[in-house]
């Protein structure tokens, strides 16, 4: 429920700069477009992402507030870009209001004053609630994939069937990459995405677009 | 799976595991005196010296490794810090070879700390991973509030000119960058298995065999990025930049270390508003 699209964090709003990769023309079919999201998945920043998911739901499940202001320092700093760290905290920020005030726990109260990134603030809301690591990782991951085909099908190149025909192809690798991730710790980050930088990084500057990253 | 616990890293350098083929360090403090910047101290260790061709506003400091490469299970540990109000910029006189390991990994660190006002600039030449090499390298940078750094990292992946791949190999950069105590920015870059394969990915490298990051941390970082990303290439090499929380990242990538190589050089060159040192010039 925490990441379905009806849940205000505006995803919608951001496309990890598949918009510069379709404008490009890097991404320009239904092959191109799983090809991309794959790289995310296995090299980039999901993989990131869940491994920084996996350390901050540790710190809350501990009540750790200096492991969980490290790992939140970490994953905004590894952002790279400014669009990049703009999805990452805008998404934060509106989940933990969000979660506050509908579903309120002690380990959310774990957060200092400042911008918290977005898989960190969903994995301490996890553990907050006591909800299994390897699910919530796996649905952090699913709703990455499933706002980037959305993206993909509203920018143009897929439609909606390729849509849920690749959502439905990368289901099992992103269970079995939360299942990795869950048993990860922070010496496990690393990512080679380069492209996919490059492109959050061009995606500031072009010309006409529908996204915020 | 600790890198950072293995006992290699060790800095006391006792109880170093037989398989450690060479370590190096090298240590140095550089202090301003007026408008000028002196070495205040240096060490140096194993097969690592510092020279210093030029001392002027600005202290060049040159980085040899004279035993002409890296290998597995190589321990190297570099820490250059510029007191308040000092210029240093630091650099290698020639581009740096990771052999092929037969299984060790090298380890190299390299510790960098910016007093108030100072300026310091960590321009290494290209490292160079030849087929099967197993590198993990660490970048920590601290960095007083005023301070301006500017951080270039490249790599070469395989010796393309003599026909070789770049094969199975571990390649894992680790930054922290620390201003006035607070992480601004990281990056974990990591290639393992077979990194040519990798590199052909799209989103990942898309056929690149070169790649660089560039960083500048400085009060008016975030003004300089017009001038930066004019200074970008148009083709033979893919890059971008971008500006937030008072720093400037740039990447690059390219299917040719010459185009990488030529678009870094001209890209710090608009940064900086001055001269690479001479020996990336040659």
């Amino acid at each position: 429920m925490w990441l379905s699209p009806a849940f205000p964090v505006g995803a919608f709003a951001y496309s990890h700069a598949l918009e510069w990769a379709v404008e490009s023309g890097a991404a320009h079919d239904a092959a191109s477009v799983e090809t991309w999201i794959v790289d995310l998945v296995e090299r980039g920043s999901l993989r990131n992402d869940l491994v920084l998911f996996a350390a901050a739901y540790r710190a809350v499940e501990a009540g750790d507030a200096a492991a969980l202001r490290e790992v939140d320092e970490l994953a905004l700093a590894l952002a790279g870009a400014r669009e990049r760290r703009l999805e990452s905290a805008g998404q934060g920020a509106a989940f933990l209001v969000a979660v506050r005030a509908a579903w309120p726990a002690p380990g959310l109260d774990l957060f200092g004053e400042g911008d918290h990134a977005y898989a960190v603030a969903v994995a301490a809301a996890a553990a907050a609630h006591r909800l299994k690591l390897p699910e919530a990782a796996a649905a952090y991951a699913l709703a990455f994939v499933a706002n980037l085909v959305s993206a993909a099908v509203r920018l143009g190149p897929i439609g909606q069937t390729d849509g849920q025909r690749i959502t439905a192809a990368l289901f099992p690798r992103l269970v079995e990459a939360a299942r990795i991730a869950a048993g990860s710790t922070l010496d496990d980050l690393g990512g080679c995405a380069l492209r996919s930088d490059i492109a959050a990084m061009r995606h500031e500057t072009q010309y006409s677009r529908l996204f915020r990253s | 799976m600790s890198e950072a616990d293995s006992p290699s890293n060790r800095s006391d350098g006792i109880a170093l595991p037989a398989y450690v083929r060479a370590t190096g360090r090298i240590r140095a403090r550089f202090a301003a005196h007026g408008a000028r910047t002196r070495v205040a101290e240096v060490y140096e260790s194993g097969g690592y010296r510092l020279r210093f061709p030029r001392a002027g506003e600005a202290c060049e400091a040159v980085i040899v490794n004279t035993g002409g490469g890296v290998v597995g299970g190589d321990d190297v540990e570099i820490a250059l810090e510029a007191g308040a109000g000092a210029h240093v910029v630091a650099t290698t006189t020639a581009a740096e070879k990771i052999y092929r390991s037969d299984g060790a990994t090298a380890r190299v660190k390299v510790e960098l700390d910016a007093g108030p006002g100072a300026r310091l600039d960590w321009l290494p030449q290209e490292t160079i991973l030849f087929d099967g090499a197993s590198l993990v390298r660490r970048l920590d940078v601290s960095l007083a509030a005023d301070a301006r750094v500017t951080l270039l990292e490249s790599v070469v992946f395989g010796r393309g000119a003599m026909g070789e791949s770049c094969g199975a190999g571990l390649f894992h950069d680790r930054w922290r960058v620390r201003r006035d105590g607070r992480l601004v920015f990281a990056e974990e870059m990591r290639f393992d298995g077979r990194i040519d394969s990798l590199l052909d990915r799209l989103a990942l490298g898309g056929g690149a065999r070169a790649a660089a990051t560039l960083v500048h941390i400085a009060p008016d970082a975030e003004a300089r990025l017009e001038a930066l990303r004019g200074a970008l290439p148009e083709r033979a090499c893919e890059a971008a930049a971008s500006a937030w929380d008072g720093l400037l990242a740039a990447r690059f990538v390219s299917p040719s270390p010459e185009a990488l190589r030529a678009a870094i050089v001209a890209s710090v060159v608009a940064l900086r508003g001055a001269e690479l040192p001479r020996l990336w010039r040659s």
